[in-house]
């Protein structure tokens, strides 16, 4: 799995950029950049990498780092799935 | 009777509850083919999900169903305060709407359809009223427990938005366990709503009819998700005739901007054919 390009999917549905999304990079900021990313965003975008990713994510694991970048949040991804 | 769309008052427990607001689309084409009451999901996902249940409600009364649409205590423009709002009041108001359906259309076969907490609640009525109830969910959540933690991350969310320590509110969980009511995303949470969203049964008991559990995804021919697929394997174990099929679409009801799922309201049309078949005696 091409767990970037998953990444991203997931966070151009969540946040509704209608595709702008596929031309982020590692280094796109995310927390504090998208004004699209709210607490609710932020939320959703838990439970649905969760739900399609099949991973399980506890809210302790969670800091502000973690949606700090894509790089931040593919690596915090890739830590759960093990890879 | 008189077609399209009416809004009313309901009288609650005969006026002692207060009133919760409905919307009744009458069906458009006679005989109807069946009543459907809508049970809309929990806090902000219900304001997110308002289009794409009145654009399926006005597709089934255009298809010969007549719909109901009622908004819970404490929610909508319904009486009362979200954090006034009881598992056993919301369950009951379902219950109340069911009735209202069937004296409306008492030759339609009825069906209880609900959305993400929707489900839970319908499923839950259903069990009560009986065997010829049907049951249509979209997007049934994997547990109440779950749906509540998901809410609940609300807090830790906005810590990190706003980038404060978390630590500076109390842990919602322990004000529940302590019978408070905390605050979260500008709900005010009551403990025994939480408690029954936490201990709904679900599968719910054996007794309703069959069900159509219908959900989105945005990839291409995507399987159920593994968590629906579970609680699926659970409702057929327990003896429920239940479907399930993944349509493609967005999460509209979490999606940052109102969104459409046309193709979930082609599926839910198929669905209540299916549904209707089902309770026509052989």
């Amino acid at each position: 799995m091409d767990v970037q390009r998953e990444v991203l999917r997931i966070v151009d549905e969540v946040l509704s950029l209608g595709g702008r999304a596929q031309a982020f990079t590692r280094q796109t900021h995310l927390l504090g950049a998208i004004p699209e990313l709210d607490s609710m965003a932020v939320v959703t975008l838990i439970t649905t990498l969760e739900e399609q990713l099949g991973i399980t994510i506890d809210d302790d694991d969670i800091d502000g780092q973690t949606f700090a970048s894509v790089g931040s949040l593919v690596d915090f991804v890739n830590g759960k799935l093990g890879g | 009777m008189e077609t399209g769309l009416h809004p009313f008052f309901m009288a609650a427990d005969g006026g002692r509850s207060g009133q919760r607001f409905c919307i009744h689309h009458a069906p458009v084409t006679q005989p109807v083919r069946g009543a459907v009451l809508y049970v809309h999901p929990f806090a902000e996902e219900m304001n997110k999900s308002r289009r794409m249940a009145a654009l399926a409600s006005r597709t089934l009364a255009e298809s010969g169903f007549a719909v109901l649409q009622i908004d819970l205590l404490g929610c909508g423009d319904s009486s009362g305060d979200f954090g006034d709002a009881t598992w056993a009041d919301w369950v009951a108001d379902v219950e109340q709407g069911a009735r209202w359906l069937r004296e409306q259309h008492p030759a339609a076969p009825l069906t209880l359809w609900g959305l993400r907490a929707g489900c839970l609640l319908a499923a839950e009525a259903a069990a009560r009223i009986g065997s010829d109830v049907g049951q249509l969910h979209w997007q049934p959540p994997a547990s109440g427990k779950a749906l509540l933690q998901q809410f609940l991350r609300l807090q830790m969310a906005a810590s990190l938005v706003d980038g404060k320590p978390s630590t500076a509110a109390a842990d919602p969980r322990q004000e529940l366990a302590a019978g408070r009511s905390p605050q979260i995303a500008g709900y005010v949470l009551n403990p025994a709503l939480t408690s029954g969203l936490e201990r709904t049964q679900w599968p719910p008991a054996v007794g309703a009819g069959r069900s159509v559990w219908l959900e989105t995804s945005s990839r291409d021919n995507a399987p159920l998700l593994p968590a629906t697929q579970t609680a699926l394997t659970r409702w057929q174990q327990a003896g429920h005739d239940v479907v399930a099929r993944v349509v493609p679409g967005p999460a509209f009801w979490q999606t940052q901007e109102i969104e459409d799922a046309p193709r979930l309201v082609e599926a839910t049309l198929h669905a209540m054919q299916e549904l209707q078949d089902e309770a026509l005696p052989a």
